[in-house]
């Protein structure tokens, strides 16, 4: 019994240093990159719908619907597997992050519809009696408004993107799962070692939460309860 | 300087404006008074372009600016003549919708430096100005939240003339604000309509039609049923409607 427990000591503090620097290699990168592109796409795809600028918002309906209708896991594999028998070859990294942004630029969108949506007709109505165009009144009276709200549920798309980039080892990205899979292979201790990963996630994660409260309170300065 | 000309509104099947005539001469105050769902605010409303109307002609200056028929555009004006020939509306709510991400200072400035490019010192200056004008130039960084009902409403009017309009519009501008604050409200409006400030208001302040008010006209229903002078109105009303409204608010 004891000589099991050092032995199950021995492989958690030996793989602890591996699954970390898969996890802040790849993991962590990953997560921003495609965080930040997935948002970028979700602006503008949110800001098309909302002003509908023919004919991007038809192709930005069409995009949400597609990508919230498929599991992020195939359309990983259509990337990275499917794409090259047309023609596509893409390494996995690059896969993995053009297949995270384009999901979370859906998810995002639909959450940046709903906070603009949220601010009322009132502040249109009054920038549109002062002669503001729609993009002004977005520009300086929607957007930082509609900001504060959008950022509880970006931030919780944020934590989830950490946890979705585990299904990059499906198409052979090295990140911290992987890692996880290759010495549970050869070590057999499944139990143990995907714990270990789960917690290092669970890690990452707390201190994401962290940061949200803080800019929740950051910009919830201003404005009324 | 407002006509407006058999103006119609409907939504979906319930028609709420039914062929209103009314025109505002430059300079004169005139209130519409009446029940809810007379149709006040729509046709306030329709003058800015907050409604559009379903039929009917808009002139200001007496440029045609609007003209429908069966919620079509028969005469639609470029965006160019609109602006040349329109002076400016400014409006004021009856829940103020002030930017609640700016201070006072901020939200007076941002349409004149957005809307007309106004460099920052001059806009700086017309807005403590106009601060200053409805007294209130001690909250200029103050955010609108932490402000009072009267005191928002006050900031309202100042954000309106900072774009330095002809006409104001006034919907129900006191009709939200605790009975204590109302008065601080109704003087900064009658000051300006000492100042000679075209005013077209919907409210439910008799006290300050009767004071301030050239006309008065009552609406119920979608219709224009009277209007006269406040004296002749509030004390001889012709029509039955007008009678039955006043008894009960007067």
């Amino acid at each position: 019994m004891s000589d099991r427990m050092v032995r199950i000591v021995q492989i958690l503090t030996d793989s602890f240093l591996p699954l970390l620097k898969a996890g802040i290699q790849f993991t962590v990168p990953l997560t921003i990159l495609s965080f930040f592109f997935g948002v970028a796409i979700a602006f503008v795809v949110a800001i098309v719908k909302i002003l509908e600028i023919k004919p991007f918002a038809v192709i930005a309906r069409f995009y949400v619907w597609i990508i919230r209708g498929t599991p992020l896991l195939v359309q990983l594999f259509i990337i990275f597997y499917g794409l090259p028998s047309a023609g596509i070859t893409l390494g996995a990294l690059t896969s993995a992050v053009i297949g995270f942004s384009l999901s979370v630029g859906a998810y995002g969108s639909e959450i940046i519809r709903g906070a603009i949506r949220s601010i009322s007709e009132g502040q249109w109505e009054a920038a549109h009696a002062l002669g503001m165009s729609k993009v002004q009144t977005l520009r300086h009276v929607i957007l930082p408004q509609a900001i504060r709200v959008a950022i509880p549920p970006l931030s919780n798309s944020f934590i989830s993107l950490v946890k979705d980039t585990s299904l990059a080892a499906a198409i052979t990205v090295t990140e911290m799962f992987q890692v996880a899979q290759q010495i549970t292979a050869r070590t057999y201790e499944p139990l143990w070692l995907y714990t270990e990963a789960a917690v290092i996630y669970l890690i990452f994660c707390s201190g994401l939460a962290v940061l949200q409260s803080r800019m929740e309170l950051r910009f919830g300065r201003h404005l009324a309860k | 300087m407002i006509r407006l000309e058999g103006i119609y509104k409907r939504f979906g099947s319930l028609e709420v404006l039914k062929g209103i005539n009314l025109s505002v001469e430059k300079g004169e105050v005139v209130c519409i008074i009446g029940p809810s769902g007379s149709g006040k605010s729509t046709l306030l409303r329709s003058l800015n372009h907050l409604e559009k109307i379903t039929g009917g002609r808009i002139f200001i200056n007496n440029e045609l600016i609007c003209d429908r028929k069966d919620d079509k555009s028969i005469f639609k004006p470029s965006q160019y003549r609109i602006s040349k020939a329109c002076p400016k509306i400014g409006m004021v709510f009856q829940r103020f919708n002030l930017f609640p991400h700016m201070t006072v200072l901020e939200n007076i400035m941002l349409a004149p430096k957005v809307v007309k490019k106004t460099p920052q010192n001059s806009a700086r200056e017309y807005a403590i100005h106009l601060l200053d004008k409805v007294g209130l130039n001690d909250k200029w960084d103050v955010y609108p939240p932490k402000l009072s009902g009267g005191q928002q409403q006050r900031v309202a009017i100042a954000r309106a003339l900072a774009m330095r309009p002809e006409i104001m519009l006034f919907d129900e501008p006191t009709s939200a604000l605790d009975p204590e604050l109302v008065a601080e409200v109704l003087e900064v409006m009658s000051s300006l309509a000492l100042e000679g400030m075209t005013m077209l208001v919907v409210t439910h302040e008799m006290g300050f039609a009767k004071e301030v008010a050239d006309r008065v006209v009552f609406m119920d229903n979608g219709e224009v049923i009277e209007e006269n002078t406040p004296e002749s109105l509030f004390a001889n009303p012709v029509k039955v409607r007008t009678k039955a409204f006043l008894s009960k608010i007067i």
